[in-house]
């Protein structure tokens, strides 16, 4: 076991895949011999050069498209969109190639693409690189989405997304970049559809995403000081998502809260409360409750970034007032 | 305008005043001078009379009895036709403050609702719902504790501790014979209504406990160690019938039959003691005293309360300790002293309309009787004048243990008993 | 540009073939759309025939063609058998894409044939994906994506071509100029005309090609094929050609294409030229070519019959491969 930062292994993850299949390669603006913006390749330039290590002109349609090519006649891109504000502009072609091209050649041709970029409130970026925009990549057919809140977590899941040959979204909050955990020595593979149960307890079930589950855990002990038990869920994959954790855990409880830093309407919060109650209804002792981040562009100024996105005090009052139901 | 009613000086002192009691009634209608209530003034109890007619309405929050209220204070009114009493007006009803927004918890409100259920009954979650199905109790009939009224399952699990157990009549018979403890039961499925089949669950499988077991541990010993046969004989108890008649005209207590057998065995075991003997290692020991068990059947199960050296006690006293024992039995209160020491084993089915068996030999006893039931039969009393009777007929099985006695000694015996049934005044015979 | 046409005799009939295979089977693909088999869009083919033929010839069966809504022709010539083509179209099993796809969504990368498109403009950038695949694995494959002149003005076309040459990587990109997306005239999308003019802007050669002349695009396409095998980059051709027939079947003609121009350039059909070339300059018997005539009818008649008879798809099977495991979708 080692101590290092989410970005540490991460890239350590990375540079295993690349050394292990010279197939993968890896695309986008500032990612070769400057390392990416958030560190995200440092070292690996001068292990692999420019074929593997590509620095892009300004062209996240173009170089997305590109790499889709590139998947299927057999390499295995990793697409760096830095913030993931900056894949929206491919959306046309993630949506109508990189999603179908598997479907639409029965399986003839595969997508081994991993999309990988940072998201979620931080620093005071602003509008434009604030975004998390996940839940497109929930509501439509042929993407796998995960989203890492450890370390050791971070290295397992990009390294089974470069290995899947689906097309990954790979997702990291700007806010646990710097997070240090523990990260086991050796081969580490997490495999995709596997939710961790991070805190036990019975009394209320927290399903958290991303960033928000160190905040729930926040809460949890600030509950716990108050006499309520709370399990706190971090799902590490959004599709497919591991709905029986989830279930298991409503089943003890009874009460379920989903906190999720992105925008409410039809976003991975209401699918997981759908399921949830679809399910589990029988064992639903009060409504499911989402708690989300407001539906507004993210701010620049702090003082309108007040309550922007649910805090450990605003998901432990989350929680009391789901208790009260 | 309604007439006010009020306490009144009676003394131009008076300042307070204590309401006695009302001499009319809250609608009752008065006529001016009508006596209404009595005062306690200061000196002495006044009754104060109606300064108007009309309709009397006395509030339900009027001082009481008893009070002392300042002179003046409204008492009651008296209405004219069409006058509502203030305290019933519209002006009267009592705001009901709208209920707290839910808190805010974050950016993000869920919308204000009000829990509405369907059919006018109380909203209840899924899985209080399904909580109150397992646990048998009525939810329509609970308060709710959760938001806006509605029935969660901490509401239900309470129900159910509170709620005391119901059994059906069936179970509770049940529950009695098989001695199953129905508040145990009760305890482990509050407020659940029991029924038979959750008695007899209670009960059985029951693993072999207390008794029941001492018995399987008894009787598969017994088959599986002892070498035994069983001798059967047809004894004419007409004697013995007559015998027990006369007997009953006398003194309590009647000897049963199992006593008057167990008198007759014991004769006939201390003539043939090698019946009366017990194996102790490899030695076969005879015993001096014939104590002989009478097996009874009680709810526990098979008991063999033991009577001592019936040889030596009179009948009466032999029929007074047994219907002791078997009381004690039955009745659950017999002692482990009671049940040991016997050498011989008598066991009557005959009230069960046995006419024969093969009683099972009480270990380490060597033999046991039994006894079947005392039928009329047409019998051959005279086979060479072809002569025919009603007798009494009652089969003797004698089933002995061929490790310690042979067959011509067991027959033997059971050849004396059989004398001794048919002619009980052999007993004078010392 | 001259071009020797040093081309064998075979494969100059096989040009010929391939030519009359795709103008066949179009014909046949408009009647099953008039009978009303045939659903949603059929863009044909009939006219630019020499495009698909000439690039292709040039093509291996390992290099990779990247396509777009108007692909038949690129597909036969790639080497997708007609009956699979014919089959896909009616919605069967045994069509080359299953039945998911239909007219604009061949596939058959057994032959090279990575798709074709319902949008336009991804090809472009899809091919020079391929083309980095062939650089970083060093092999020498090429791959080429066929587009309209719709496509040169989407940001596909920018920023593909842009990464290509900026990259090396070894892509053709063959411009079907037939000077209309669907009703708009290229004249009036762009202010300036020359499609391989803007290869100058990008660094990358640019070649303006008669593209109703086979031989002349074979040739084209040649060059280009070595110089990106060779390592030696990606090219930009501009192959004017037009289409005989509406922008999709059962659209009219909505009158934005004149009579005149239409029947100017049906007079300049890229089959009738090349027949005459073939019998004219290259010694060719009429009996041959009339026996290629005869095969290629009785393939595509033979074609439609085993599109007809074959069954549909499996309904059970519509959400496999929708990832790459095969226990089905996870949702």
């Amino acid at each position: 076991m080692r101590e290092l930062t989410f970005v540490e292994a991460a890239r350590e993850g990375l540079a295993e895949e690349m050394a292990r299949d010279p197939r993968v390669f890896v695309v986008g603006e500032g990612i070769g011999a400057r390392g990416g913006n958030f560190n995200t390749t440092v070292g690996l330039f001068d292990l692999y050069g420019e074929e593997r290590l590509r620095d892009t002109p300004v062209s996240e349609r173009g170089f997305t498209a590109l790499c889709t090519g590139a998947a299927v006649t057999g390499s295995r891109p990793v697409v760096d969109f830095m913030f993931i504000d900056f894949l929206v502009d491919a959306f046309g072609d993630l949506f109508n190639q990189t999603a179908k091209l598997q479907w639409m050649s029965g399986g003839r041709l595969k997508m081994p693409i991993v999309l990988r970029g940072c998201v979620g409130v931080a620093s005071q970026f602003g509008p434009h690189h604030s975004g998390n925009y996940y839940p497109f990549f929930l509501h439509v057919p042929g993407f796998r989405v995960v989203m890492p809140t450890t370390p050791a977590d971070a290295k397992g899941l990009l390294k089974t997304a470069i290995r899947c040959d689906d097309p990954v979204l790979f997702l990291e909050h700007k806010n646990l970049l710097n997070l240090k955990g523990s990260v086991p020595d050796g081969e580490h593979l997490v495999p995709l559809g596997q939710a961790v149960v991070a805190r036990r307890g019975d009394g209320v079930t927290i399903v958290a995403i991303a960033y928000m589950v160190r905040e729930a855990l926040r809460a949890a002990e600030q509950l716990a000081a108050e006499g309520v038990d709370a399990e706190v869920i971090d799902p590490r994959t959004l599709a497919p998502l591991d709905l029986d954790c989830i279930l298991e855990s409503v089943h003890k409880t009874g009460r379920l809260l989903v906190v999720d830093e992105d925008y409410a309407p039809c976003g991975a919060a209401s699918e997981i409360a759908t399921q949830v109650m679809e399910r589990g209804f029988d064992d639903l002792d009060a409504p499911v409750r989402r708690l989300n981040g407001a539906f507004i562009p993210a701010p620049y100024s702090e003082a309108l970034g007040q309550g922007l996105v649910p805090d450990a005090a605003a998901i432990a009052r989350a929680v009391r007032d789901l208790l009260a139901e | 305008m309604p007439f006010e009613v009020t306490m009144p000086r009676l003394g131009w002192s008076m300042e307070v005043g204590t309401l006695g009691a009302w001499l009319k009634q809250d609608g009752d209608p008065v006529e001016a001078g009508d006596l209404l209530f009595s005062v306690e003034g200061d000196k002495a109890t006044q009754e104060v009379e109606a300064l108007e007619s009309g309709i009397l309405r006395i509030p339900p929050n009027s001082p009481p009895p008893g009070r002392e209220l300042p002179v003046g204070t409204v008492l009651a009114y008296i209405l004219q036709p069409g006058e509502i009493a203030p305290f019933e007006g519209p002006s009267a009803a009592r705001d009901t403050l709208p209920e707290p927004p839910p808190v805010a918890t974050g950016p993000a409100q869920p919308p204000e609702r009000t829990v509405r259920s369907r059919r006018d009954q109380p909203a209840i979650s899924p899985r209080a719902r399904r909580a109150a199905g397992e646990l048998g109790v009525d939810w329509s009939a609970l308060q709710g504790s959760g938001r806006s009224g509605r029935i969660v399952e901490r509401d239900v699990r309470q129900a159910a501790r509170e709620a005391p157990a119901r059994l059906s009549p069936l179970a509770r018979r049940v529950a009695g014979r098989l001695g199953v403890d129905v508040e145990q039961l009760a305890a482990a499925a509050p407020g659940r209504r029991l029924r038979r089949e959750d008695v007899e669950a209670a009960a059985s499988p029951a693993p072999l406990s207390g008794v029941r077991r001492l018995v399987a541990e008894r009787m598969a010993a017994s088959a599986h160690t002892a070498a035994a046969v069983t001798l059967t004989s047809e004894a004419d108890a007409t004697e013995l019938v007559r015998l027990r008649a006369q007997l009953k005209a006398d003194a309590q207590p009647v000897p049963a039959y199992t006593d008057l057998l167990a008198k007759l065995v014991a004769r006939a075991l201390t003539e043939h003691p090698d019946l009366n003997a017990h194996l102790e290692g490899e030695a076969i020991v005879q015993s001096s005293a014939v104590n002989i068990g009478i097996a009874v059947d009680t709810e526990r199960g098979l008991l063999v309360p033991v009577l001592r050296d019936v040889q030596a006690k009179p009948l009466r006293q032999v029929a007074a300790e047994s219907a002791a024992l078997v009381e004690r039995a039955r009745g659950g209160s017999i002692s482990p002293d009671d049940l040991r020491g016997g050498t011989f084993t008598i066991t009557n089915l005959g009230m069960y309309d046995i006419d024969a068996f093969t009683p099972i030999i009480n270990l380490p006893e060597c033999a046991v009787l039994g006894v079947g039931r005392i039928v009329p039969k047409q019998v051959v009393v005279d086979a060479g004048a072809e002569r025919l009777a009603i007798r009494h007929m009652a089969f003797l099985s004698l089933t002995f243990d061929h490790r310690l006695v042979d067959g011509a000694p067991a027959a033997r015996f059971l050849q004396r008993v059989k004398q001794y049934v048919e002619m009980p005044y052999l007993w004078l015979v010392e | 540009m001259t071009h020797s046409p040093d081309v064998p005799r075979d494969r100059l009939l096989a040009l010929y073939r391939t030519m009359l295979l795709i103008r066949r089977c179009e014909e046949q693909l408009v009647r099953l759309y008039a009978a009303g088999a045939i659903r949603g869009g059929c863009h044909t083919y009939i006219g630019e025939e020499a495009v698909a033929t000439g690039v292709c010839a040039q093509l291996r069966a390992d290099d990779a063609v990247f396509s777009t809504h108007r692909g038949h022709g690129h597909a036969l010539a790639k080497g997708i058998p007609p009956a699979e083509l014919v089959a896909e179209l009616l919605g069967k099993a045994t069509g080359c894409s299953g039945g998911r796809g239909g007219s604009m969504h061949l596939f058959k990368p057994e032959v090279g044939f990575m798709g074709s498109s319902g949008i336009v403009g991804p090809c472009i950038t899809l091919a020079a994906g391929a083309g980095y695949t062939a650089r970083l694995q060093r092999t020498d494959r090429v791959s080429v994506a066929f587009f309209g002149d719709g496509a040169v003005n989407n940001a596909a076309f920018h920023e593909g071509i842009n990464m290509a040459a900026a990259w090396q990587l070894p892509v053709l990109f063959v411009c079907e100029n037939n000077l209309y997306a669907t009703e708009v005239p290229f004249a009036k999308a762009t202010r300036n005309p020359s499609v391989a003019g803007r290869a100058a802007a990008y660094g990358l050669p640019g070649e303006e090609v008669d593209g109703n002349d086979v031989m002349a695009v074979y040739a084209a396409a040649g060059e280009a094929v070595s110089r990106a095998r060779s390592g030696g980059g990606p090219t930009l051709l501009e192959c004017k050609t037009y289409r005989h027939r509406a922008h999709s079947e059962g659209q009219r003609e909505a009158g934005y294409r004149t009579a005149e121009e239409i029947n100017a350039w049906k007079a300049r059909c890229p089959i009738t030229r090349f027949r005459q070339r073939l019998l004219q300059d290259f010694g060719a018997a009429a009996a041959d070519l009339d026996a290629i005539e005869a095969e290629v009818r009785d393939l595509v008649q033979e074609a439609v019959r085993f599109a007809e008879q074959s069954p549909r798809p499996d309904p059970a099977t519509a959400a496999d491969h929708l990832y790459s495991e095969e226990d089905g979708d996870r949702a």
